[in-house]
């Protein structure tokens, strides 16, 4: 009890926060748990009753178009592809920007730049660079590389590398960001004692770099996959709401498609509990797997 | 002392928690009875002028404070149902009657038949004032929201009144000369993802969404007659874009790259301003079913939250009879060339010889009145994968409305379940 008091001034200054939290994580958190168990939807939504772990069945069980089994596959191929190129261009960038070169200020305004318009814009103007007859990417196809025109915005399997390549774009500015900061932290003096072992540009890498800005990296790209897991925006308008023939959906897309457009409330309370469980997984083991929070030096 | 000590702490941690959640609580909206919050979907012109009317209303009324936000269509409608299930929402909300139907099923609109008198109810035309299970639940001040056949003067003189003369002038005005792949006018375009410009197609060959019970008939001749039509356009004919998006077939049209284009009156306004000469004509008939092609045509208008309490429905009352007023209704048909819903103003000159609003009034009374229940919803969602797939070359128009029929069927017994 005593301890309880001598921490009060603490508690004090935590509280208002604290509130604050219930109001917009708690109470919505565990509303939604609540309404994942209930019939809510059109016709039930103020009289809506508890039905059980009914709509997680149907989450699991019902025959949508797709089904939930390939929309979680395409959702991993999307998270995985987008993170991958993500980081791997990311450091590249950021090594050269890293580098004693001219113009530096300019080549790193210009590269944050896709991070800086607002993704709506970006992603209406990627679907109308994709058009088959004028979008400049076939132009650039036809005419220069005298390749034949793709129909991306058709075909399912090009409409959704088109998101992919829409939001590789977009992502690529943050990893970058977060690599600079990393690699302009680390101590000058290891590469200067690494030249005098005589160490090569690739060891130098290897065994300072990548150890050093790896406690950087790992929370930014755990914090990438949540967001491009999560990430509605960009696959909702490039495609269109899942064009062609709902065949672009994530599994968040496909929340949103149910709650929304179908009035589906305790169904897509129960798939986004899903993802969240997913997610939640994937986060703890993977911080564990790559021991994040253990210090670099 | 010790306990004083203790006391104080606790009477500290109290205040500070209460001060906290009277902060917290605070910044839920205080309800005043004179600001009178409207939300709607309209474009930029349309909101000009509804700010320009609240304007003069505010200064008619002083001691009013009117307030329109906008939103987009379907977060509008989420917003809506989120707001007001929770007991709180905009005062009106404006938007296309669909809404009526789940908003209707959600009780989260007044019936508004007790609320206006009878004979100002009846001076609007039936048309606009939408009734569902024997309530009236939307009032418009704009009729139609229905596609037209849009055509570029400069490059057509009198639009086509059949499919046939539809195919030859196409031909005529499908310009491709230079051999890299890309045409230099089309002589038709549209949006052919969305199944809503699908409808006239649909109903030219005599097929229609649902029966009168609400139950999907997509799985009919008409739609496959109507799919058949458009691959044909497209594969045989040529006279319009392998794909076309609602932004591509606009861009197209605005740049005057193509002659005629399928479009809602909710566009005309951008095309003039775009400098486009246009014209406007009825969709054509379509001469083996002798049928026109009909598209959806729904009022747009205002519906009253029931969270509006009874003290605060006279001022909302006032507002809606000030904004649906026949002078304002008139004002946005003479700057937006909409349809206004009020009777009497159909004997106004601009009104009966305005070209665009004549050929407008005739396209109204051919297109069939969009269904207002929330089926709609799961008809559209099921329509629009079998349609696109049919324009990919992944399914035939029979397969495509076989499987819009029964995922139309399913859709709606998720809806109700």
């Amino acid at each position: 009890m005593n301890r309880f008091y001598k921490n009060i001034f603490i508690f004090t200054f935590v509280a208002p926060a604290f509130l604050v939290l219930i109001g917009v994580v708690f109470y919505p958190f565990i509303y939604n748990v609540v309404i994942s168990f209930s019939n809510m939807n059109l016709r039930h939504i103020q009289d809506w009753q508890m039905v059980g772990p009914v709509q997680y069945v149907k989450v699991f069980t019902e025959p949508t178009e797709p089904n939930f089994y390939v929309i979680f596959l395409k959702t991993i191929i999307w998270t995985f592809v987008n993170v991958f190129f993500h980081v791997v261009l990311g450091v590249i960038l950021a090594l050269l920007l890293n580098q004693k070169i001219k113009g530096k200020g300019i080549y790193r305004t210009l590269l944050i730049l896709p991070w800086a318009i607002p993704q709506y814009i970006v992603a209406l103007t990627w679907r109308g660079m994709f058009n088959y007859e004028y979008g400049s990417i076939n132009i650039v196809l036809t005419k220069y590389l005298h390749l034949p025109a793709v129909e991306w915005l058709k075909n399912p399997t090009e409409a959704f590398l088109a998101c992919i390549l829409t939001n590789i774009w977009l992502g690529f500015p943050f990893m970058m960001v977060v690599a600079l900061g990393a690699l302009q932290s680390i101590p000058h003096e290891l590469y200067e004692a690494a030249d005098i072992d005589g160490a090569s540009w690739y060891h130098k890498l290897k065994n300072i770099t990548f150890p050093l800005i790896k406690p950087v990296m790992i929370p930014a790209i755990t914090l990438g996959i949540v967001w491009t897991f999560n990430s509605l925006n960009i696959v909702w308008l490039v495609s269109n709401g899942g064009e062609p023939s709902d065949n672009t959906h994530i599994l968040v897309s496909f929340v949103y498609k149910a709650a929304f457009n179908l009035y589906r409330y305790g169904y897509a309370a129960a798939l986004s509990i899903v993802i969240f469980v997913i997610l939640l997984i994937f986060s703890l083991s993977f911080m564990k797997k790559t021991k994040a929070t253990e210090a670099a030096y | 002392m010790k306990i004083i000590r203790h006391l104080l702490s606790i009477i500290h941690l109290s205040s500070i928690i209460l001060l906290s959640l009277v902060l917290f609580l605070s910044c839920s909206r205080r309800i005043d009875l004179n600001r009178i919050v409207i939300w709607h979907q309209m474009r930029v012109d349309e909101r000009v002028i509804l700010e320009g009317q609240m304007k003069k209303y505010m200064e008619l009324h002083p001691g009013i404070h009117l307030e329109a936000i906008y939103k987009e269509t379907e977060e509008l409608r989420s917003g809506f149902i989120i707001a007001a299930i929770a007991g709180q929402g905009p005062d009106l909300v404006y938007g296309p009657s669909d809404q009526i139907g789940p908003f209707q099923v959600m009780n989260i609109i007044k019936p508004m038949e007790n609320i206006f008198s009878e004979a100002w109810i009846d001076s609007f035309n039936p048309k606009g004032v939408t009734w569902y299970k024997g309530h009236l639940y939307q009032i418009a001040d704009k009729l139609g929201n229905h596609l037209t056949l849009v055509f570029n003067k400069n490059l057509l003189q009198k639009a086509p009144e059949t499919d046939i003369e539809l195919i030859e002038i196409g031909k005529r005005l499908t310009v491709y000369s230079n051999g890299d792949g890309r045409f230099e006018q089309y002589g038709l375009v549209w949006n052919y993802t969305e199944p809503f410009f699908f409808i006239p197609f649909m109903t030219g060959f005599g097929g229609w969404v649902m029966d009168d019970d609400g139950k999907p008939t997509l799985d009919n001749r008409g739609v496959v007659d109507g799919l058949n039509f458009i691959k044909e356009l497209r594969d045989i004919y040529k006279i319009i874009p392998r794909e076309a998006d609602y932004n591509i077939a606009d861009a197209l049209f605005k740049d005057g790259k193509a002659a005629m284009i399928i479009n809602g009156d909710w566009s005309w306004a951008g095309y003039k301003k775009a400098g486009i000469d246009i014209g406007i004509a009825p969709l054509p008939k379509i001469v083996k079913t002798g049928l026109w092609c009909a598209p959806m045509v729904s009022p747009k208008g205002y519906s009253i939250n029931v969270n509006v309490s009874k003290e605060k429905e006279k001022i909302v009352v006032d507002v809606l009879r000030y904004l649906l007023a026949p002078e304002n209704q008139l004002e946005t048909a003479k700057q937006l060339n909409t349809m206004p819903t009020w009777r009497a103003l159909y004997d106004d000159p601009f009104i009966k010889n305005d070209e665009i609003l004549k050929n407008s009034q005739i396209q109204i009374d051919r297109g069939r009145p969009m269904p207002v229940v929330p089926e709609l919803r799961a008809i559209w969602d099921a329509m629009r994968p079998s349609y696109q797939a049919v324009l990919g070359g992944v399914k035939t128009p029979e397969q495509a409305a076989k499987n819009m029929q029964s995922l139309a069927l399913r859709k709606i017994a998720e809806m109700n379940e």
